[in-house]
């Protein structure tokens, strides 16, 4: 084009000084220049007629690249929109195959000496949990805890001697929880099934690998661990900082009664007084065919909690958490749970719980079975000790108390350390000393030792 | 009995209460910081939420011990179990699915 252009302008030019210039009347012009200036002029033009051919080439050419660019350009945003429109098929899918199955858990081996017995393996268990995810927003969980029971036996021999001794053993298996979980969003789980309940947060944390100490607090034993209900449950962040408030509502069956009278104790197989109130047995079916619930009407409860890091490794989380209903026919049980824990520095962590129950009976009037627990622990390593072995050591202290609001009461001191093998390997030993006051109907010794050997997987 | 009604309504007011309390003082300490020392918050990382949410319940797990899709099943749960909120519990996913373990 540009071409083209100049060279028409330089004809055009040569035409115009031609015929602007004047003739120098002495100078005729020859028949040779003539004939040169008149091939030139006609060279001109063929070559001004072949650019405009080149340019008429040139022009369609870019037309059909245009057209086969457009082409290209709806190919690509059909294939986005298809991609996106799979991607939304496959996420609302309930058969889309992004499940998987994995199994967690911990097991663990336990040795002790309670004073005044011999020493022995107490326990040996293993508790896997299987978690087979259906999809983004819907989880299984099941927890099982499969322990060996030793088999007590009891009578007499031929020569006519009582004697109680151990004879063999047995394996449990027990269901710990097994629920189903549905994000409903981003700020609301739904959970359904046999749950482990938010009543302050030691029944969810306690499994053996992360339980510092190998056993529990006492007044623990005065809560239900798990129940058969269904459950809305959350975190809302607060901030930017990791803050967060969470929450947790449920409704169960609640405890129940195991005498099926709403006497605060009863008798057992072994002719023991033991307390009435069954924490775990509201479920199901019984032999007869009757509804094993007893009671009226459910149970509910929920847990509020506030979780405030101001960094890595310091933090305070407070939590209150509570659970009222019927016991046996249209006696209450219900309890208050306070929670706390503290972390400064990745080595020192304190928490500890305030649990207090009501229970009205027909033969003790309302009683308040409760206690709490306060645990300190710190990582050598906080010290910077050039010593590997003395870096992967943790103390571990405990006080815990416990009243079960018929006559008995204990306090209990602890103190014990944690030996990290690998960091899910634990090797825990501590000491404790109990000092019982009342009837020490739960039959606890003054003192005893345990060492286990923990395994988080 | 009545005096046994009489507790359970103390206690649900008491827990009512505290409830309210504690999501109160949980929104204050948010936004009480006084302006010429509030900086803007930088989002944290992944590998920073985990330090802050995981390590408080149990010892640390090395993100090469399960691969990264064992590391969603997992996450999930931990989202459930521990109440973590949803961006969080995706920031440690991630975290832990950029160094999980090979199949």
């Amino acid at each position: 084009m540009k071409k083209s252009t100049r060279i028409l302008s330089a004809a055009a030019a040569c035409t115009i000084l031609g015929i602007a210039l004047p003739q120098p009347a002495s100078a005729a012009v020859s028949d040779d220049d003539f004939n040169a200036l008149k091939n030139t002029v006609e060279q001109m033009s063929q070559q001004m007629q072949e650019f405009q051919k080149t340019h008429q080439q040139d022009q369609q050419q870019i037309q059909q690249l245009q057209q086969q660019l457009g082409e290209t350009q709806n190919l690509a945003t059909n294939a986005v929109e298809k991609a996106d429109a799979v991607a939304l098929a496959q996420a609302n899918s309930p058969r889309s195959a992004l499940h998987n199955f994995t199994m967690v858990g911990d097991a663990e081996v336990q040795y002790g000496q309670a004073k005044g017995q011999f020493g022995t393996f107490s326990l040996a268990d293993f508790a896997p949990i299987f978690l087979f995810r259906a999809n983004d927003n819907i989880l299984f969980e099941a927890g099982f805890d499969v322990t060996l029971q030793n088999g007590s036996a009891s009578g007499t021999t031929s020569t006519g001697v009582p004697y109680t001794h151990d004879s063999g053993y047995s394996t449990t298996v027990n269901l710990s929880f097994a629920q189903m979980d549905y994000l409903i969003n981003d700020y609301m789980t739904s959970v359904s099934g046999l749950m482990l309940l938010p009543l302050g947060t030691y029944s969810e944390r306690s499994a053996g690998w992360l339980n510092k100490i190998p056993d529990d607090p006492l007044a623990i034993d005065f809560l239900p661990g798990a129940g058969v209900g269904t459950q809305l449950r959350g975190g809302v962040p607060v901030g930017e900082s990791g803050q967060s408030v969470s929450y947790a509502a449920y409704v169960v069956n609640g405890p129940s009664s195991t005498d099926g009278t709403a006497n605060a104790t009863t008798v057992d197989g072994n002719g023991n007084t033991v307390p009435n109130l069954d924490l775990g047995g509201n479920v199901g079916v019984q032999n007869s065919g009757n509804n094993a619930n007893l009671n009226s009407e459910p149970s509910v409860g929920g847990r509020i909690g506030w979780f405030f890091p101001l960094k890595p490794h310091y933090d305070v989380e407070l939590g209150v958490s509570g659970q009222s209903g019927h016991w046996s026919g249209n006696y209450l049980w219900s309890a208050l749970v306070v929670d706390a824990a503290v972390h400064i520095t990745p080595y020192f962590e304190a928490k500890g719980e305030y649990i207090n129950t009501w229970q009205e009976t027909t033969d003790m009037g309302s009683i308040q079975p409760g206690g709490w627990f306060v645990q300190t622990s710190y990582k050598l390593a906080g010290f910077d000790f050039d010593a590997p072995i003395v870096n992967d050591l943790e103390l571990v202290e405990r006080y815990d108390y416990a009243n079960n609001a018929m006559g008995s009461t204990t306090d209990r001191f602890t103190t014990g350390a944690i030996y990290y093998i690998t960091n899910t390997l634990l090797l825990e030993g501590d000491y404790e000393w109990f000092m019982n006051h009342g009837l020490n109907a739960n039959g606890y010794p003054v003192s005893q030792f345990i060492v286990q050997l923990s395994y988080g997987f | 009995m009545k005096t046994a009604t009489k507790r359970q309504t103390v206690l649900w007011s008491v827990l009512a209460l505290t409830g309210v309390f504690a999501v109160s003082l949980g929104v204050t300490l948010a936004q009480a910081q006084p302006p010429e020392t509030k900086a803007p918050q930088k989002k944290l990382t992944g590998a920073e939420l985990y330090a802050i949410n995981c390590n408080r319940c149990h010892p640390e797990r090395y993100p090469t011990e399960f691969t990264a899709s064992q590391w969603k099943t997992i996450m999930l749960e931990m989202r459930v179990r521990a109440n973590l909120p949803a961006k969080q519990a995706n920031e440690i996913l991630k975290y832990l699915q950029e160094d999980a373990g090979g199949n």
